[in-house]
Formats: C-alpha cells, structure tokens, sequence
C-alpha cells in the first residue's frame, strides 16, 4: 500500500485474483498481520513499477490496431502481445499492453480497466511483465482456462465453453449412434 | 472474472444499468449506509471508531435524511464515546482526509465539528493544530487546491474561532500576491491565490453571517485590482478562435473576473448565497441546540505562517477561463455567469473530479448525486427533462443537476493548455455518468453535443479536435448510437467545412475502435458514401500487385524476398536495377526505390501492427540508410506509409511514431512532408482532416516530451553524481525543438496568409474565392495550436531555468557548509518523470 488508505477505493490496485494467486505463492505472507507485521521486511512488491497490464474479456475478433487505438489514449505503447490459441495460434481473447511508464499503466487501470473495447467490457490488471510462453492460452484445448466450462453463450468468444461443446458433440454423435443402432434393432 | 464485476460494478456482459449490480456493487465497497434495504444491518460488534469512519465517508449522501439529523448523530456517537482514544484519533484524522479527498462533504464535516465542539470543545483544540499543520506544509509544497480545500474547511469553522479566525490568513496570503502581480504581469501563482481567498470567502459568510461584511468588503477591494486585470496569458487559453474580429460571442471570461463581480453582486445582497449548504443550523423546533451553536466555546487559531517567497507546485499554474456549453439557452439549465453559484458549484465539483481520478464510479456517483450536497432548492428534480423546464414557475430553479454535472467534466475536457488528468480520465467520468444515470445524463450528453458542433468553426483546433477524439470514443462505450440524422444536410458540405471535417474525423475514430461495416450499419444513408470499400478491405491492396505501376516486377521481387526473410545482399541487386531504370525514365532514383522498398515491407507486414513492426525491426538498417540519403527520400518514406495505408490513417500513424522512434524518420520530416508537402498537393485539403492533425500533434508531444524529461532528468541530477544528462543533449534537444516550431510557424503563416503558389491551380469565381477563405482560417487555427505549444514550451524552460539556478546555489551553499547532502527535492523529479518514453531513447 502507497500512502494511507483512502476515503473510496482506488481503482489502480491489482485483482482479488493477481492477490489470491500470489499468496499461495507466499503462504507466510498474513493477511491479517498482527502489529509487529510492520517490522517485517516487506517483501519487494513485483508490481512496484509494473509498466504491463494483462488485458482480458476480448472478443477473439478484437484486433491488434483496436486496442492500439484504445490503450494508446493512456500513453505510447511499447509492446503488445496478443494471447492465442495454444493450438491454433488465433487470437484467443486477452492480450498483454506494456507501456514505457508505471504511470500509463495505473492510468490505464483506472481510465481503461471496466470501460468496452470492440462493444465488449475489458478488464485490465496490473502484471509483473510479459514473459514468453505466456501468450498461449492455459485451457485443455488451447484457449483460456474460462472458455473450457463456460455455460452461457458468447458469440465473441467462440460460443459455449470448449469443453462443454464437445461434451454435446459426444452426446449428440452417441444419440446418433444409439439412434442408428436401435433402428437397425428393429 | 466474477470477482472482477463485483469490484467494479456495472461489468458484465452488454448492459451495466442493472440496478441489481450497482445495489452489490455499493454493499460491497462498503459505501453503504442504512439508507438501503431500511434495515439496521450493523452488528453489535463494530468498534465505534470503525462506525464513525463509515458515518464519515457516507455523510450526506443520503437525500432522504435531514442533514441536522445525521450530523447530530455523528457528533453524538463521537462525543459519547470520547473516552475512546483510537475513535477521536481517527475522528480527526478521517476529516482532514475527507476535506481533501472528497471537497462537497467539507460543510457536513464542519457542521459535525461544530456540533461536537458544544459538548466537548477539545475536539476542535484537537483538530485545529493538525489542521494548521497541513495547510501550512500544503503551502510549502505548493499544492495549491489542498491548501483551498483545507481553508474551505476551516471557513465553515469561522463561528468558533476567536477574533478574526481565517481572515488573517486570507490577509496574509493576499499580501504574497500582491508582490508577485507587482512583480511580473505574466504571474500566475498570485492569481491562484486570488482564487483561492474569493472562492474561501463565501464559506466564511455563510458560516458566520451578519459579521463580518466590513472585512469582506476591505479584502475584496484589494482582489479586485488583480482580478479585473486582465492576465497575460489569457489570449493564450482562451478555447475559442474568432473567426473575424467582430465575431464577440467566442471570448470568455477570466474566472477570478467573473468570481470577483459575482461576490460583489453577493456583497451587496447581504451575502445571501443561497446555493450553499448550512448544514450546522438546526430546524426552529430545535431552538436548544440552535442557541448552543450560536454561542460555542471560542478557539484560538494557531498562527499560519505563510513563507515570503511561494512556489508554483508541482502543477504547471494558468489562469483559467470559465467554460460552458449550456451557455446560449433559452431557458437557464445551469447558473448564469452572474450568480456565484456558477462559480462555486463549479469549483467544489472540479475538485471532486480532479482529486478523484483514482475512482471514476464515485466521481461520477457524485457528480449525478450533486444536489445531495448544496442547498435544498437550488436544483430541479434530477431528470427533469430540457423541455419541461420552461414549465416550472419562478422563483423555482430551473437549473438541471446533470447539466452542471457534465459542465463540469467538459471544462476539464475543454481546458487549455491541458487538464489535470489524461483526457481520456474525463472521458471516463462521463461514461459512467451515462451507465448510471442514463435517462439523465444522455440527454444533456446530446445537447452538449449539439452546442459543440454548432461551435465547432470557432472552436479553438486542439480542442475541436479533443471533441471528436471524445464523441468516438464515448459513441464506442454506448453501441455507435447517435442522431446523425440530424446533421444529414452536412454530408454535401465540401470536406473543408469545419462540419464536415468533423463528421469525416469522428467517423474515421469510429472505424479505427471497432470496423468500417459495423459503423456502416450505423450511420444514415446519406453517410454510407464517406465510407468507401476500400475501408472495408482488411489488407490494403498491394500496387504492385497491378502490372500496370511502374516498377510493378521489382516491388513484387522484393516483397518475395522479405517474406523469406532473405539476407539484404539479395535485395541489393533489385534496389540497383530501381535505380537504373529509374534513371532512364527521368526518376529521382532513391526516391524511387525508397517508395518499392517501403511499399514492400507494409505489404509484408499487411496483417497486423506486430507483423509491420516486425518488418521494420528486420529492415531497419536500409530504412535507416534510405532515410539519411536525401530529403526527398525521407519524405518518400513517409508517403509510402501514408500512402498505403490511406483507407486506415490510425495503422499509418502508428506505424509512424514508431519509425520515429527508431529514427528512421525525424520530426522535421513529418512537418515538412504533411504542412508542405501532402498540403500543398492537396491544394490545403490536407489541413482539414483529422488525421493529419493528429499526426502532427503527436508528433510535437513527442518532441516536447522528450525536451521536458531531459530537463528534469538534469535538474534532479544537480548536487547528485548523476551526469548521464550533458547539457550538450538537453541543448541540442530543445534546439531541435525550436527549430521544429520555426519551420511550422513559417509553413503554418504560409497557410494562414495564402501565399502558396498550389493555390493558384483551383478553379476560379465564387467556389475559389470560398475555398481559399476556408483553407486560410485552417491555416489560421493550425497557426495557433502550435504557437501556443511553443509558447508553453517556452515557459517551462524558463521556469526550469529559474528552478535550476535555485538549486545550483542551494547545492553550492550546501557544498560550502559541508554538510554533503542537499536537498534535491526530489518530488518534481517524480511527477515530471513519466512525460516520454524513457528508452524509446532517440526521436
């Protein structure tokens, strides 16, 4: 935390979700430190100078040249990673914008993060940087982890969740099989 | 991502109105208070001091609640649990904060000092110290808003201060300006603080009426010298650009002018000022309370030293003008000029919006909530439609609190020479406006439109051009809906209509955040011609693809070539081939092979940013070398791209600054290419459209930018070892920067005065002479964008030049004590570090 704590929340803080996952990395790092937490070295903070944001929740159609035009209005971008498809190298809906300054970024987070980009609302987060391998999507089929069990449809995002497409594909190719067998039964 | 729309609230797929997400939204920031659900939801076991906290931060947020009501019972749960140490710690510490982080609440806090002072005037010797403390070491610094913010605070105290309470201070400070206005007419910091003790004033008054008139009146006799004089730099600001002389309805008014004449106006009518709020007089019923505070235990206000000499801050100061688009109404929607409530609604919602750039949900909840904090009356009912104001019946007000609201954002949007924030924060606000209130804020969003476009030909260039970067980009967060029918008889106006090149611009923006088919849906029929096919075409088409362009084979060649990543002594041969038949045809020969080398690589790198970028960082060194062997050849380079890239001019841009960053290409070559070269072959069409604009703009932050990071850089770097910054760069570099806005300045005259030969060519009668009218008043407003960049360069220089020189005596006197370290102050170093790209290192 820079500064005491302010009177409304600030919106260029990292997610519940960059903190949940960096505190199974530390498991000694407390929560709820007691006093003399204070006392503690305080470990370096990854994000001090942070000049990379993840971006996510793009539609799989969102271009490069779009999100130039958008995140370019929070400073000169030095670097864009577009996330794809392990597989099919394709863009698969999130990318990485890394600025020249930490200002940009936590401008980016506070003017950019929430807002649409290609009609579709964006999240931004602050990362530690982009390292290689980490343009590819974590999914069992290649894109993000989220696009495996999705239920609802999301026509930017390939429709259903990946994985559930093809739990119905299964079904509905066994249903034509069961169909045919029993058929031929008859 | 869950998570994430819980944080923030209006998330989600599509819509964002959802009440249901807004109500969970303010659960879980914890901003809500019992108002909700009726409820008592607190549990036995919340200490007090976290309770008052939460009281604190919500307070008069609730417009249900009678203001006596809720600060009555702070002060109670406070005072009754005054034995709590931790709780009147915090209790005072949660106030200062407040008073400076969320400026509409400073009366409600006051009032609940106020309260609490008449059972335990401690609080008050508690507060005043810290108080005093913070004003002065905001004073220091020159943090001039905190320092307004805290006096604000301390104005609504005037009732329980003994003798003159915050007059001396206002004194004191009015003297300090004085000797700066004396001292240089282009001052700006003695304007500021003229600002900051009218704007005080009217806190006093109402905080303690029927007392202090006398010195009012003594202290706004000195004002009024410095703020009726017109300042210097005013002409400079001023957001808009009258087409003749006689065209008087584009001049504003200085605010601290206005300010000054709408106290008078309030002086002579007993300081009535019935837009504020006074939330410390009780209702006649509670006549024990009210007797209470009429006759409060007194304090002594610690004495505010104020240094003889005063800084600027970290903030570069300007005067500012006051700016409105609901100004020419027929029916008054927001304060006339006149009233001082323009001035001070005004003024406690910039501070709202400026302070809270860390959280643009609650500047924007605050912002539609604004009648929650100024007088009951003085608004109409929120949502009251335009139309429907002509029906309510004087004295009711007529004012709409959403215009005031986006007023407010628009005077950041529209400030000169630059706002606070990045424009694009103010956009922001706005877009959450719309998503929370949308039936109220979206109409007055259109009428504010309207008045722009209709001002559009005398508004000031620079922000003629913010306003389309503006409307694009908040039409991209709303689905591209907009009336266009309405401006349908603008699509035949010819492109150098300030309309149409409007039209033109924020269509292009459009397209460039989303694609050319789906704005195309969007727009009227009339307006489909102004997107051609080839926008919708996702790869330029390659020219030498066509047998029928010269050197069609040898572009082909070497686009093959490039595709398989062959090493340059194979293209070597090609280029020389260019070269000699280039020659035989009467060619420039590098200018000739430049354009079939650059062509190619775009053509290569067709399919993205990542592709083109990749195809430059592989051919750099003969881009490089193409650039440095001759004049024609660098502007060829630009062409190229220009050229390619024609139907998408945001991808040539982009592709431009980063060729600057190389150095492939040079700031003197975009101007010269774009002000003479593309102008003039466009007989000054060039001039109208917006991306050229913004091509050159960018262009001169770029430069500027680097000239101001290399300056701090070299002040910070005094009295440290840090000599990474000669003064040979910095000189070379602001150099380069002066010579950049000569070669504008004489281009832009050229323009503004029609001196250029290309003229000579447009047909003749009536349709020339309107052509050349248009295209000088282009070159007019060019004109003074850039000459009033260079000007502020200028001044930052000089500025820094004076700051240097301080801090070189400060080093050498420190040198001479031996005391080794100085005081480098590093805090400008931090603020100013983030102007350039640190290692895109060469322009």
């Amino acid at each position: 935390m820079r500064g005491p704590r302010t009177t409304v929340e600030r919106l260029d803080r990292p997610s519940a979700y960059y903190n949940s996952r960096n505190k199974r990395r530390r498991p000694d790092h407390q929560r709820d430190g007691d006093d003399d937490a204070s006392n503690h070295a305080e470990p370096e903070d990854p994000l001090r100078d942070a000049t990379t944001l993840y971006v996510g929740n793009l539609s799989f159609y969102t271009t490069e040249e779009q999100v130039y035009e958008l995140f370019s209005k929070c400073g000169e971008i030095k670097r864009l990673v577009m996330g794809l498809d392990r597989f099919n190298k394709t863009p698969c809906g999130f990318c990485f914008v890394e600025y020249y300054t930490h200002q940009d970024a936590l401008d980016c987070m506070k003017y950019i993060g929430g807002t649409k980009l290609d009609e579709r609302i964006i999240r931004t987060d602050l990362d530690p940087g982009f390292e290689e391998g980490r343009q590819y999507g974590r999914g069992k089929s290649g894109g993000q982890v989220r696009d495996e069990y999705r239920e609802d449809y999301d026509e930017g995002r390939g429709g259903l969740g990946r994985a559930i497409q093809s739990e119905r594909l299964r079904d509905t190719e066994r249903q034509d099989r069961d169909d045919g067998d029993y058929g031929r039964l008859r | 991502m869950a998570d994430y729309d819980r944080r923030r609230g209006g998330g989600g797929s599509g819509g964002g109105y959802n009440s249901r997400k807004r109500q969970r939204y303010r659960d879980d920031d914890g901003h809500d208070d019992d108002r909700r659900g009726g409820a008592q939801r607190r549990r036995y076991d919340t200490p007090p001091h976290v309770r008052i906290r939460k009281q604190l931060l919500t307070i008069a947020e609730n417009p249900m609640r009678p203001w006596h009501e809720e600060v009555r019972s702070i002060a109670d749960l406070f005072t009754s649990n005054w034995d709590d140490e931790l709780l009147r710690g915090n209790f005072v510490d949660v106030i200062l904060q407040l008073a400076v982080e969320q400026p509409l609440k400073a009366p409600f806090l006051a009032a609940v000092v106020l309260v609490a002072n008449t059972n335990k005037p401690e609080i008050v010797d508690m507060l005043l110290p810290k108080l005093v403390a913070n004003i002065e070491s905001r004073i220091r610094d020159g943090e001039w808003r905190d320092v307004k913010l805290y006096l604000k605070l301390l104005a609504c105290l005037q009732s329980c201060l003994e003798g003159e309470g915050v007059f001396p201070v206002l004194e004191e400070l009015f003297a300090r300006a004085g000797v700066l206005q004396t001292a240089s007419s282009e001052d700006t910091i003695g304007t500021e603080l003229v600002k900051i003790i009218l704007l005080t004033l009217p806190y006093v008054m109402v905080a303690a009426p029927d007392q202090w008139q006398q010195k009012a009146a003594d202290l706004m006799d000195k004002t009024e010298i410095i703020a009726s004089e017109p300042h210097t730099l005013q002409a400079l600001i001023e957001p808009y650009h009258a087409e003749s002389p006689d065209d008087t309805s584009a001049s504003s008014m200085s605010l601290i002018g206005l300010l000054q004449n709408q106290l008078q106006t309030e002086a002579n009518n007993g300081w009535a000022l019935p837009c504020l709020p006074r939330p410390w007089e009780f209702p006649p019923e509670d006549v024990e309370q009210q007797t209470k505070l009429s006759n409060p235990p007194k304090h002594t206000l610690p004495p505010i030293s104020v240094p003889e000499a005063v800084v600027a801050g970290p903030r570069p100061l300007f005067p500012e003008v006051y700016f409105s688009v609901y100004r020419d109404q027929d029916v008054e929607s927001v304060p006339p000029v006149t009233n001082a409530a323009a001035s001070l609604i005004r003024d406690a919602l910039l501070d709202t919006i400026n302070v809270l750039d860390f959280n643009r949900n609650i500047t924007a909840r605050q912002l539609i909530e604004v009648d929650c904090f100024f007088a009951p009356r003085t608004f109409t009912t929120r949502a009251t439609p335009f139309d429907r104001l002509r029906d309510i019946e004087p004295p009711k007000s007529t004012w709409k609190p959403e215009d005031i609201a986006v007023d407010a954002v628009f005077s950041q949007l529209f400030q000169l020479p630059n706002p606070e924030h990045k424009l694009i924060y103010y956009h922001s606000v706005l877009t959450e406006a719309c998503k929370l209130a949308p039936a109220a804020i979206a109409p007055s969003l259109g009428r504010a439109i309207r008045y722009l476009y209709r001002n559009i030909h005398h508004l000031d260039l620079e922000l003629s051009a913010r306003f389309m970067d503006w409307f694009s980009h908040h039409l991209s967060n709303f689905g591209f809906t907009w009336k266009w029918t309405e401006w349908v008889d603008d699509v035949s106006l010819p492109d150098l209509h300030p309309c149409k090149a409007f039209i033109a611009g924020a269509i292009d923006k459009e397209i460039r955040l989303s694609f050319a088919q789906r704005i195309k849906n969007t727009l009227p029929e009339p307006y489909q011609a102004l997107i051609g096919p080839e926008k919708e075409k996702d790869v330029p088409d390659f020219k030498f693809a066509n047998d029928q362009t010269p050197f069609a084979a040898e572009g082909r060649e070497i686009a093959g070539l490039l595709k398989r990543k062959a090493p340059d002594e194979e293209i070597q041969p090609v280029i020389e081939r260019i070269h000699a038949l280039a020659i035989d045809n009467n060619l420039d020969p590098l200018v000739t092979s430049t354009d079939v080398f650059v062509t190619a690589v775009l053509h290569v790198g067709s399919k993205s940013l990542s592709h083109v970028l990749a195809a430059i960082e592989r051919t750099k060194d003969r881009l490089t070398d193409a650039g440095a062997a001759s004049e024609a050849a660098r502007q060829q380079i630009l062409s190229s791209v220009m050229d390619y890239w024609s139907a998408h001019p945001g991808v040539a841009i982009t592709i431009v600054e980063k060729l600057l960053n190389y150095s492939i290409l040079v700031p003197s070559v975009v101007v010269n290419w774009t002000l003479a070269g593309f102008a003039g072959k466009t007989q000054g069409d060039a001039l109208g459209k917006g991306y050229i604009y913004e091509l050159v703009f960018n262009t001169v932050m770029k430069v500027t930018g680097r000239v101001r990071q290399l300056v701090n850089k070299k002040l910070a770097a005094i009295g440290t070892d840090d000599v990474t910054t000669d003064d040979e760069t910095v000189e070379q570099e602001v150099k380069g920067m002066r010579s950049l806005f000569r070669d504008m300045e004489d281009a832009l005259v050229a323009w503004a005065q029609l001196s250029k030969d290309e003229m000579m060519e447009i047909g003749d009668g009536t349709d020339r002479t309107e052509k050349e009218r248009m295209v000088k008043r282009w070159g007019d407003r060019w004109l003074r964008v850039f000459r009033r960049r260079a000007a502020i360069e200028e001044t930052f220089l000089i500025e820094k030049e004076r700051e240097r020189e301080k801090r070189v005596a400060a080093a050498a006197a420190a040198e001479g004590n031996n005391s080794g370290k100085v005081d480098a102050d590093g805090d400008v170093v931090v603020v100013e570090a983030a102007v350039a790209p640190a290692d895109a290192g060469i322009l």
